[in-house]
C-alpha cells in the first residue's frame, strides 16, 4: 500500500474513532437520569452537620524544611511517610510526633513516596525518572543517607506518584511522565507490564497519580493530563478495560472508593467527579460555587465509608470536605484553627479511618481526628 | 530508515527516497486507531444493555450508610476502640520539632 493510501486509511480511521466516541457520550448522556446528590435529596437525605471543634487538628508533623509533596500511611501501627522538597523522605510516628528516620535522597527533585504493606520498606520516585527503595532497617550515616536497595529504572519521564500493591511487599506500581504505568516486581527490579506507551493503547499525556484497589488489587486506575482517568487489569496491559471522560483538564489525583467499586477524581478544572467502575457513569461533580476562576484540585482522600471526600486546592490552605451524598462543602479545613499556611498538595487517611494527614508547601504535616461527641446509630 | 536512493555530495536525498520510517509509522497508528474503533464498539455494545445511572446511585447510597465512619459526628457501629486514640494522652502532643537541614 502506498504512503498516500495509507493515509487516506489513517483518516477514515479517525474520523470513525471520532464518530464512535460521539456516539458513546450521546448515549451515556441519556444514561445519566439523575446524579447522586439528586437522588440522595430525593431519599430524604440532609447534610452532614460538622459542630465547631468536630474536626481537629490533634498533630503538627514538623521537621521538613520545604514543600511537602507527598505522604503515604502505613496499613497497621499509623506510620507516616512523607517526600519534600528539601530533598528527604521523612518517617513519622503519627501518634508521636517523632521521626523515625529522616532519609537524605539522592535525586532531591522527589514527587512521590509510598510504604510498603510489611512497612519495612519505602518507595519514592520524582524527577530522576527513577523508583528508588529503602530499607528502614538500613543505617544511615550522619548525614542521613541511606543505601538504595533497589532502584526501578526504565521509566522515560518522571515518576509522579507509586503505590505498593496491597498485601504484596514485592508489587509496585509507577505513572509516570512518559505516559505510562508500570508494574513493577521489587524483588528483581525489572518490570512486570507496561500499561500504555508506544505499542498499545493508553493514555496520551503524562500520567500524574495512580490508585490501587483495596478489595481486587488486580484493578488500578490512573488519571492523566490528557484529562481521561483509565482503569487496567493488571493481568491484561494491552488496553485499558475503561476509560472515563468528563474532566476539561489535567486530572491530578485519583483515589478508589473504599468498597472498590467507585473512584474518585481531581482535576486542574477545579472539580473532583465520582465515578462508577461497573457502569463507566459519572455519578457526581464537586463544584466549588463562585465566580472565580476554577482553582485545581491537588489532592483528595475519602473517609472510611466514602459520606466525606477531602480535598486539598492550589489556593491558599484549603481542604473542602464534601457530603458525597449530597454534593455540598461541609467544611473548609483551612479554616479552622491550627490550619495549614499554605497549599495542601497531599492528603491521606489512615487505614482505620479515625484520622486525615494533610500535607502542606508551608513544610508541615498535620494529622486531623473527630474530637467531637460521636452519635451512633 | 530510508530505502535506497541517491543523494548529492552534501548528503541530501533526492527525491526517489521514500522514507519507510513514516510509512511504518502511518501503518502503526492506523493499527491502533482501528484497534480503538473495535473497543469503541464493543463499548457502545455493553451500554446498549446498561443501567440509568439511578440504579448506581443508589447502589452508592447504600454502600455508603453501610460502613462505619471514625470521622462522621453519625455513624452506625460498631466502633473501634482505637477511634478516639489521638485524643489520649499527653493533650496536643509537642513531640518532636527538631528540623532536620
Amino acid at each position: 500500500m502506498s504512503v498516500s493510501e495509507l493515509k487516506e486509511r489513517h483518516a477514515v480511521a479517525t474520523e470513525t474513532v471520532n464518530n464512535l466516541r460521539d456516539r458513546l457520550q450521546q448515549r451515556r448522556l441519556q444514561l445519566l437520569d439523575t446524579d447522586v446528590a439528586k437522588y440522595s435529596a430525593a431519599q430524604g437525605r440532609s447534610p452532614v452537620k460538622f459542630g465547631a471543634t468536630d474536626l481537629v487538628c490533634c498533630r503538627t508533623l514538623q521537621g521538613h524544611t520545604g514543600k511537602v509533596y507527598s505522604l503515604d500511611w502505613t496499613p497497621e501501627r499509623n506510620r507516616i511517610v512523607s517526600a519534600s522538597q528539601d530533598g528527604r523522605l521523612i518517617v513519622w510516628n503519627a501518634l508521636t510526633s517523632q521521626k523515625t528516620h529522616a532519609i537524605k535522597l539522592p535525586c532531591a527533585w522527589v514527587m512521590t513516596c509510598a510504604f510498603s504493606p510489611n512497612g519495612q520498606t519505602v518507595a519514592c520516585g520524582g524527577l530522576d525518572s527513577v523508583c528508588s527503595i529503602f530499607s528502614l532497617s538500613s543505617t544511615a550515616d550522619k548525614d542521613g543517607t541511606v543505601p538504595v536497595s533497589r532502584m526501578l529504572s526504565g521509566h522515560r519521564g518522571y515518576v509522579s506518584c507509586c503505590q505498593y500493591v496491597p498485601n504484596e511487599d514485592a508489587r509496585l506500581i509507577t505513572s509516570s511522565g512518559d505516559q505510562t504505568c508500570v508494574l513493577w516486581d521489587v524483588t528483581t527490579g525489572l518490570k512486570t507490564s507496561v500499561f500504555g506507551g508506544e505499542f498499545q493503547s493508553g493514555h496520551t499525556a503524562d500520567v500524574i497519580s495512580v490508585s490501587i484497589s483495596g478489595s481486587n488489587p488486580n484493578w488500578f486506575i490512573s488519571g492523566s493530563c490528557d484529562t481521561t482517568t483509565r482503569l487496567w487489569d493488571t493481568r491484561a496491559a494491552s488496553r485499558a478495560v475503561r476509560t472515563f471522560h468528563g474532566h476539561e483538564g489535567d486530572v491530578n489525583t485519583v483515589k478508589f472508593f473504599p468498597d472498590g467499586n467507585r473512584f474518585g477524581t481531581g482535576s486542574d478544572d477545579g472539580t473532583c467527579r465520582l465515578y462508577d467502575i461497573r457502569t463507566g457513569h459519572q455519578l457526581q461533580v464537586y463544584q466549588p460555587h463562585g465566580d472565580g476562576e476554577n482553582v485545581p484540585v491537588t489532592s483528595i482522600a475519602f473517609s472510611a465509608s466514602g459520606r466525606l471526600l477531602f480535598a486539598g486546592y492550589a489556593n491558599n490552605n484549603a481542604c473542602y470536605v464534601w457530603d458525597t451524598l449530597l454534593g455540598e462543602i461541609v467544611l473548609d479545613l483551612g479554616e479552622l484553627q491550627d490550619s495549614h499556611k499554605n497549599r495542601i498538595s497531599c492528603l491521606g487517611m489512615s487505614a482505620d479511618g479515625s484520622a486525615l494527614c494533610t500535607g502542606s508547601w508551608d513544610s508541615n504535616l498535620k494529622i486531623w481526628a473527630f474530637g467531637g461527641h460521636r452519635r451512633v446509630i | 530508515m530510508m530505502e535506497a536512493g541517491s543523494s548529492n555530495s552534501s548528503g541530501q536525498l533526492s527525491g526517489r527516497v521514500v522514507d519507510t520510517r513514516g510509512k511504518h509509522r502511518i501503518h502503526a497508528e492506523l493499527k491502533r486507531l482501528e484497534q480503538e474503533a473495535r473497543f469503541l464498539e464493543e463499548e457502545l455494545e455493553q451500554l446498549e444493555k446498561m443501567d440509568t445511572a439511578s440504579a448506581s446511585c443508589k447502589e452508592f447510597l447504600d454502600s455508603v450508610e453501610s460502613k462505619p465512619d471514625p470521622l462522621l459526628p453519625e455513624t452506625i457501629g460498631p466502633v473501634n476502640a482505637t477511634w478516639d486514640q489521638w485524643f489520649e494522652g499527653p493533650p496536643e502532643a509537642k513531640g518532636c520539632g527538631c528540623f532536620i537541614l
